[in-house]
């Protein structure tokens, strides 16, 4: 029996030592990003929630102190609060918008057998070598009251006057749209090619017509992934910046925008600072929701 | 129940040809295998029966009805697939229920008819687990029984038993006969496992470049191959190419002279049944008598497996029974090979003699 207990007291202290080689190899190789997020992300974080405490007195600034006026400041003025709502109402649309035109897309990607798949991919994936400012700016082309759009369809006689499209809603949620639906597609595209063909072909030959087979068997299958995409999107949204500034203009203020706005333009650090934690509060607190949702649904 | 009956059926992808005018009754109740190398076209005819294809040309009926353009949901067909394609988010049971619900039927004839199929493949008391949960071989009876449940027109078999491990496949393949049979269930199986199909069919046709070479059953198959495919995948065969060079007089491009019973002339193959040829002192006296070498020897347990070099172009296989008084020949050995005429089978050599 001891000597049983020795020989499993060798073995596991060999196995602990090949796994410590392991893990401290992995150590090395997690490290930097550890270290990275650490201090490029926690620490800025904790000051900023520091910030967002003190009080801000014209002239003086910054004033260190412990209070939540800024809070309070945020969510009993009209303004600041229309800001949130709108941001939310956004990102809700644009999520909802993305989920919807993705799917036959992402779906038509992950089941093609052509050849030309991979330059499909591209395809999809190259508006983001464009950035944000560059793409709005195109927009802004295609929005404006001698643009693209208004000349159209003056040109086919469905409106006499030019309507108004840049600086609205509509604009902004087009413009961000565009920006976030190659990732939500390319999500989609993984999660819908691990799924089995044959479990589909199945679902046929028992009966299921494509919508109920769709709901049934795809729907189920592909959700943790449409939640991933989705969540993906939201949060892109919610931080959106270059383009409601671009495409929503002055009176179109959104979370993001707000944020640098009373950092670099007011000075104003702890308004600033509460502000970006209200926006990161709202986006954390929905997408854990938003999981717990799935999660649920998904067990059932 | 009902007959499946295939006219003029081809299905062309682009240029390339993967079915060539398919024609094929199969009767009500009986077990029919498509058998043939990969790319014969075996699944695609399958796919097409299911309606996951749709045919170029050509007709499918099943049960007196034509169902060409009907899509697979309203085929009334249970597939089995090759990975089985359980539905991962659904128990045992609401995998065997799909179909059912799919046909609305009512709450408690559902329960009855999924603990009939789950009983029916021997797994009523895993009704709650998930596919996940299951080894491969109860995944492939939930396939089965999610099949059956829907008490199908036709039973399609896409190579059900390829994912198993050859053990638990021998008994797989007698408890899908025995079961097919109970039921008297219209059956197509794909396979390119000619042992699979040899023990679980009723008949069986041979494919090979989108062609059907052969139906039969296995006797006929075995006994009278259509063509040197045939032959050679069906069983084994040792080929001796060569000339007819008269009536019942063959020459070997070795140079051996034979005798065999055939009308033919020209080029020809004779195609020799390893178990049908005589070795050593039995072989003396029979039509064929060939002095040989032997080359290579296989002891594969119930018999042994002689090759015997018989000219510098030409080799046979002589299968020896492994009786207790029978002796092994050594490799290097020299022996006599031997057949009567009517052991061997000729075919006019039509220049796909290279490919094999």
């Amino acid at each position: 029996m001891s000597a049983s207990a020795t020989d499993d007291g060798l073995v596991s202290l060999a196995a602990r030592e090949a796994r410590g080689g392991r893990l401290s190899m992995a150590g090395l190789l997690i490290g930097p990003a550890t270290i990275f997020v650490t201090i490029g992300l926690l620490l800025p974080i904790l000051i900023l929630f520091r910030y967002s405490l003190n009080d801000f007195k014209p002239g003086l600034l910054m004033v260190d102190t412990l209070t939540i006026n800024q809070y309070v400041l945020f969510f009993t003025d009209p303004y600041y609060l229309a800001a949130f709502w709108r941001t939310l109402r956004v990102a809700v649309a644009v999520t909802v918008i993305c989920v919807i035109l993705s799917f036959p897309l992402a779906y038509k990607l992950a089941r093609t057998q052509s050849r030309y798949k991979n330059l499909l991919i591209m395809l999809v994936v190259l508006p983001l070598f464009v950035g944000n400012a560059v793409r709005a700016a195109g927009w802004i082309t295609a929005f404006g009251n001698k643009g693209f759009v208004n000349v159209t369809l003056q040109w086919l006689g469905l409106i006499d006057e030019p309507i108004r499209i840049m600086y609205t809603e509509f604009a902004v949620i087009v413009g961000i749209v565009a920006v976030n639906l190659p990732y939500v597609v390319l999500t989609l595209q993984s999660i819908i090619e691990g799924i089995d063909r044959s479990v589909e072909e199945a679902a046929y030959s028992l009966g299921a017509d494509p919508l109920t087979m769709a709901r049934r068997v795809l729907w189920p299958l592909a959700l943790p992934g449409f939640a991933a995409g989705a969540i993906f999107c939201f949060i892109l949204a919610m931080n959106a910046y270059a383009t409601p500034v671009l495409l929503g203009g002055p009176q179109f203020v959104m979370m993001g925008p707000l944020v640098y706005v009373q950092f670099a333009v007011k000075s104003n650090w702890p308004f600033g600072a509460s502000v970006s934690f209200v926006l990161m509060t709202a986006t954390l607190l929905l997408t854990a929701a938003a999981n717990l949702m799935v999660l649920r649904r998904y067990r059932n | 129940m009902a007959g499946l009956h295939l006219e003029h059926l081809s299905k062309h992808f682009g240029a390339t040809v993967a079915v060539r005018d398919v024609t094929l009754r199969v009767g009500e109740g009986e077990f029919l295998v498509l058998l043939g190398p990969s790319g014969c076209g075996k699944t695609t005819t399958l796919r097409m029966i299911a309606g996951f294809i749709a045919p170029t040309t050509g007709r499918v009926h099943l049960g007196g009805r034509e169902i060409t353009a009907l899509p697979p949901w309203r085929r009334n067909a249970g597939i089995v697939f090759q990975s089985y394609a359980l539905f991962p988010h659904l128990t045992v049971a609401e995998n065997v229920a799909f179909g059912l619900e799919m046909r609305k039927l009512a709450k408690d004839e559902i329960a009855s008819r999924v603990s009939e199929a789950l009983r029916l493949v021997r797994l009523g008391s895993l009704g709650e687990r998930l596919p996940r949960q299951l080894s491969g071989g109860q995944q492939q009876r939930v396939a089965l029984a999610r099949a059956l449940a829907i008490r199908p027109d036709v039973l399609l078999l896409d190579e059900p038993l390829s994912n198993l491990d050859a053990k638990l496949r021998e008994t797989v393949r007698i408890e899908i006969r025995e079961l097919q049979r109970q039921l008297g269930i219209t059956t197509v199986m794909v396979t390119h496992d000619q042992e699979e199909a040899l023990i679980m069919a009723d008949r069986l046709v041979v494919m090979s470049d989108g062609e059907v070479k052969q139906v039969g059953t296995q006797r006929e198959l075995y006994e009278h191959p259509a063509d040197r495919f045939v032959a050679g995948f069906v069983g084994r065969s040792s080929f001796l190419p060569g000339t007819i060079t008269g009536p019942g007089r063959f020459e070997t491009k070795g140079g051996l002279a034979i005798a065999c019973a055939s009308g033919l002339t020209g080029p020809a193959v004779i195609a020799l049944r390893p178990e049908r040829l005589a070795l050593g002192p039995s072989a003396s006296g029979l039509d064929n008598h060939l002095q040989g070498t032997v080359e290579l020897v296989s002891y594969l347990g119930a018999s042994v497996d002689v090759h015997v070099r018989v000219s510098p172009a030409d080799r046979i296989v002589v299968t020896q029974p492994n009786r207790i008084d029978s002796r092994t020949p050594e490799e290097g050995e020299k022996i006599a090979v031997g057949w009567p005429a009517g052991a061997a089978v000729v075919f006019p050599d039509d220049g796909s003699t290279a490919r094999l």
